[in-house]
């Protein structure tokens, strides 16, 4: 009996194995793919007799995009729009999510329900709209506009997450912390959000990885080379005349590095941020 | 991490809000958009930029390069909130005049420089007799073709439909799978070029004798359908739907597209990507009894009016000396060589046939081009209208039902 | 926000207020805009000309494409998210094990949602390409076909491989709220389960999928969003062509407003589809919040 059970977990063992190799191989295909063609030169990426990897390695590739654009520049743009449209989104996320999860009052569904339609539009089918309220701000052609217009098309994923979070998480410890004399806000960023860190932590990756790759809008408002994020300022690669496989490619590599970095950044607060015993059944 | 990104912001904000004050001042703003032409367009307007202004101390160009993949999306937005850029380089036109939102050309453009534009080019962007943009450049589509392997096939340059018929078959005999004899392109990107290619060369085209719109002619449906009997003969690419003419330029640069109709700036095209291939160029073949046709493509600088501008002369002189110094004869030439293009002015023609002799020969060429009816109001329904056309005959829809139905649903 | 008596009443809408004035301002305005062009006579440059009624919603329902494209958006969003769902949750609960590299695989899981869509559509267009693509250098060289395979023959093959895209940056959005909701599970549950003798179905039924249903209702209902108006994927891979025989409704309304200068029809078929996921979003909404009043 127990012999049969451990070759039933050993075989179990392997097809995990099997299965996880399987599924970092296919994530990982496009971007070998991308790599390679990144350092091949455009005849050899049309050649009749297709290459695995370039025959000559034209590092010169990943070189020449600095100079062809100017990445760095974009680079800074967005990630001062990824970031700052992260932090606003969190920061009026949390009270609201809070309020939905703990507070009953009037026109909670009614809130709930246009938070669901704020996302309903396609960015593309907005567009008019949108720019016509930056001109009214004046933030048309400016990283401010992309951050507040990048938190308000996050808002609704950040409230939903945040008010499932509060909600499997018991009132009992806030109660008693109202209880020793601790206002609602304290007891809420001393008890609540350290215990709600996973869910917080999702919701901020989500809005980066959002905000960092949006693309449609930042291309109508801004018109400003220096003012573009990387989406928009790598289009200079896929012209009139031409996709430049080699450099769109080089470019979108190392437009990645940043979300993956900051992921690996934050995964151990998502593994062990949660204290035991704070979840209700 | 986090103070980092913060501070980070905070820079890049200050930076943000610091830009407009600068235009505070007396200067006229000029705000340019220009469609990108290759990866180095924005390196020459940029340099364009500087050298401008600093000839010119009171005027402030801002100019954007866009991507023609997103210039429709960008320019509609514009327009849209009443805020069209002053000056705006694109291909359509009929729909901006429409609704009265262009200058007339001769407001701006001084009598020297009007006089530079070839007669035709000149003319072509004219609505109900008055011109409405300049030519910014023009290119000129003739067929491609690889001289090795038609000369391995046995085959000889066609010139007219049926021996195309006879090189693609002898060529698909030869090399079988791995060659495309006939490169065609029916993609929502340029699909009404393909529509241009075969009908023009069969007598017959967009609009009759009267300009008025004769889509389903006969002649239309014999052109339609010979093209049509290429792909289903199996004698080209395998996916006109999809493939752009890129995809193709690409694949005739990699020698399995043995022919292809495409722009003048092939061979720089060719070059730049590292081609290696022995090919020359003809003109495009035409139906027995039918005069070849070369195709030519003109795309338009265009200003907007702006009714917000508190001093309309000096915005008006302003874009005036933005035109004599871009069609300044050395500038306008080197820009028309940095993108392979052909220009529009005499006196630049002149002065690159100087140098180059193949530049004469094209510009002869271009003089005896069609183009699209672009000026006409419908136009922008009649190309989506043949590229759904040409894409539901390739699912195997009948052409003439087709063009029929396309035709009373313009025509009215 | 100090609590005093007078303020109780309004106290959940001061807590509510930067949401929704940044929602109002940003987003609830621009759709009002599309409303107001639906019911407009636009011209083709894009000015808005006067009111019309519902022609343009008459115009886009009297066409034979809208019926095509409406089918289209329903399969392509109920595939993707479908088929997404149950392969990130399987792929989640996989991850929740303990395994060598398993960090680093965990990080692996996501690059295709950090990479934008754009790029991750046109390096898939690029691999199934039959004439350069990489897939088929791969395969010739592994020895596995012995000339180029054309993977997308028919239009349907093409919709397939742009189902499978959406699939493939989909699931990691999808496993990675999953597994954000695992690591909120007590391991004491499972400890106790076990000692009652449950195997791992009773386990996974029991305990894990109703402790995970909140974090997976959420992925879910946003999926559905997200992907009913999901453009890049298609737009770079087929652009909707040929003949509309791959167009989503959102495709199909940008060839209108962008293409065709028909930006009030345009905006006629966005508000289409607006209240058609208004439709599935409410009997959602009824349901889950009933639940949640029950609890």
């Amino acid at each position: 009996m127990k012999h049969s059970r451990d070759t039933k977990s050993t075989l179990l063992r392997v097809l995990l194995y099997v299965f996880v190799i399987l599924v970092v191989l296919i994530t990982l295909y496009p971007y070998f793919v991308m790599f390679t063609t990144a350092a091949k030169s455009r005849a050899e990426i049309y050649a009749t007799k297709g290459t695995l990897l370039p025959v000559h390695w034209l590092w010169q590739n990943f070189k020449d995009i600095w100079t062809l654009a100017p990445l760095s520049r974009y680079f800074i743009n967005s990630l001062v729009v990824a970031g700052g449209s992260t932090l606003i989104a969190i920061v009026c996320g949390i009270p609201a999510a809070y309020a939905l999860a703990r507070m009953k009052f009037k026109g909670k569904k009614i809130f709930l329900g246009i938070v669901i339609i704020s996302q309903m539009f396609a960015p593309v089918v907005l567009l008019v709209g949108i720019y016509k309220i930056m001109s009214t701000f004046g933030m048309t052609d400016s990283l401010v506009g992309l951050v507040f217009i990048n938190a308000a098309f996050n808002q609704a994923f950040a409230i939903w997450l945040l008010r499932g979070t509060f909600i499997s998480i018991s009132p009992e410890m806030e109660q008693a912390a109202t209880v020793d004399g601790c206002g609602k806000v304290s007891a809420l960023i001393r008890i609540l959000l350290p215990v709600a860190a996973p869910g917080i932590v999702t919701a901020l990756i989500f809005v980066f990885i959002n905000a960092w790759n949006e693309y449609t809008v930042a291309l109508t408002l801004i018109s400003t080379d220096v003012f573009k994020p990387l989406t928009v300022g790598i289009t200079i690669f896929n012209g009139y005349n031409m996709v430049e496989w080699q450099y769109l490619f080089a470019s979108s590599l190392f437009a990645t590095v940043p979300v993956i970095i900051l992921f690996i950044l934050i995964e151990k607060h998502l593994v062990g941020g949660l204290t035991s015993g704070g979840v209700k059944g | 991490m986090k103070r980092k990104i913060a501070l980070a912001m905070v820079l890049a904000m200050t930076a943000t809000m610091a830009q407009p004050v600068l235009a505070a001042d007396d200067k006229t703003t000029l705000d340019v958009i220009i469609s990108q032409y290759g990866t180095q367009t924005q390196a020459w307007w940029s340099q364009f930029e500087k050298d401008f202004e600093a000839e010119n101390s009171d005027i402030d160009l801002n100019i954007e390069i866009v991507s023609w993949n997103d210039l429709y999306t960008k320019v509609n937005t514009l327009v849209a909130n009443n805020n069209a850029p002053d000056i705006l380089n694109i291909d359509v036109l009929a729909d901006y005049v429409a609704d009265d939102l262009l200058m007339p050309a001769t407001e701006y453009a001084s009598e020297d420089l009007q006089s530079k534009f070839f007669p035709s080019f000149w003319e072509a962007s004219t609505i109900d007799d008055t011109v409405y943009a300049l030519p910014i450049l023009a290119s000129c589509r003739a067929l491609f073709y690889n001289k090795d392997i038609l000369e391995e096939a046995g085959a000889t340059v066609p010139t007219t439909w049926a021996e195309v018929q006879d090189a693609a078959k002898k060529i698909k005999d030869k090399f079988g799978d791995d060659v495309y004899p006939w490169g065609i392109d029916m993609t929502t990107d340029e699909g009404q070029a393909a529509f241009s290619y075969y009908t023009w060369n069969n007598g017959g085209g967009f609009v009759d004798e009267n300009g008025d719109w004769a889509l389903n002619s006969d002649k239309n449906v014999e052109a339609l359908n010979f093209a049509l009997g290429l792909v289903n003969d199996g004698y080209t690419n395998s996916d006109p739907a999809n493939e752009t003419r890129y995809d193709l330029q690409d694949m005739f640069g990699a020698g399995k597209v043995a022919m292809m109709i495409g722009p003048n700036n092939i061979p720089t095209y060719l070059s730049d990507g590292g081609y290696d291939i022995n090919y020359d160029v003809t003109t495009i073949p035409a139906n027995e009894g039918c005069e070849s046709v070369a195709m030519g493509v003109c795309d338009r600088l265009e200003v907007f009016k702006d009714d917000s501008a508190e001093d309309q002369e000096a915005r008006t002189a302003a874009i005036t000396k933005f035109f004599d110094f871009f069609y300044d004869d050395t500038r306008y030439a080197d820009y028309m060589v940095y993108e392979g293009f052909l220009p529009t002015t005499q006196t630049a023609a002149d002065l690159l046939a100087k140098e180059d002799d193949t530049y004469s020969s094209w510009i002869d060429i271009l003089q005896s081009c069609n183009f699209y009816p672009a000026t006409k109001t419908e136009w922008a329904d009649v190309k989506q209208g043949v590229i759904e056309v040409e894409q539901n005959a390739l699912l195997g829809d009948d052409v003439q039902t087709l063009l029929d139905d396309l035709q009373a649903d313009i025509a009215g | 926000m100090k609590k005093k008596k007078p303020l109780a009443a309004v106290e959940p809408y001061l807590w509510l207020l930067p949401s929704i004035l940044l929602m109002t301002i940003f987003i609830l305005f621009p759709i009002f805009e599309v409303f107001r062009t639906s019911m407009s006579e636009v011209s083709k440059a894009g000015l808005i000309k006067g009111f019309c009624g519902f022609d343009n919603f008459a115009k886009v329902l009297r066409g034979s494409t809208f019926k095509l494209v409406l089918k289209n958006t329903l399969v392509w969003t109920i595939a993707v998210v479908v088929l997404s769902t149950v392969f990130g949750f399987i792929l989640a609960l996989v991850l929740n094990n303990k395994f060598r590299f398993r960090k680093a695989v965990r990080a692996i899981v996501v690059f295709p949602w950090a990479t934008s869509l754009i790029i991750q559509a046109g390096v898939w267009k690029f691999i199934i390409d039959k004439d350069y693509g990489a897939l088929n250098t791969l395969l010739l060289k592994l020895g596995l076909i012995s000339s180029p395979v054309n993977w997308t023959p028919t239009p349907e093959a093409y919709f397939a491989w742009e189902i499978f895209v959406g699939i493939f940056v989909t699931v990691p959005f999808v496993t990675f709220c999953v597994l954000s909701g695992l690591q909120s599970i007590d391991n004491s549950y499972y400890e106790a389960a076990t000692v009652d003798g449950a195997n791992y179905w009773q386990k996974l039924f029991k305990i894990t999928l109703p402790l995970v249903k909140s974090s997976l209702t959420v992925s879910t209902v946003l999926n559905i969003i997200y992907v009913f108006n999901s453009f890049p994927i298609i737009w770079t891979i087929t652009k909707g062509d040929p003949a509309s025989r791959t167009d989503t409704l959102v495709t199909y309304l940008y060839k209108l407003a962008f293409y065709k200068g028909k930006s009030g029809e345009a905006a006629a078929v966005s508000v289409i589809g607006f209240l058609i996921l208004c439709a599935c979003a409410s009997v959602y909404m009824v349901l889950s919040l009933r639940k949640e009043e029950e609890d």
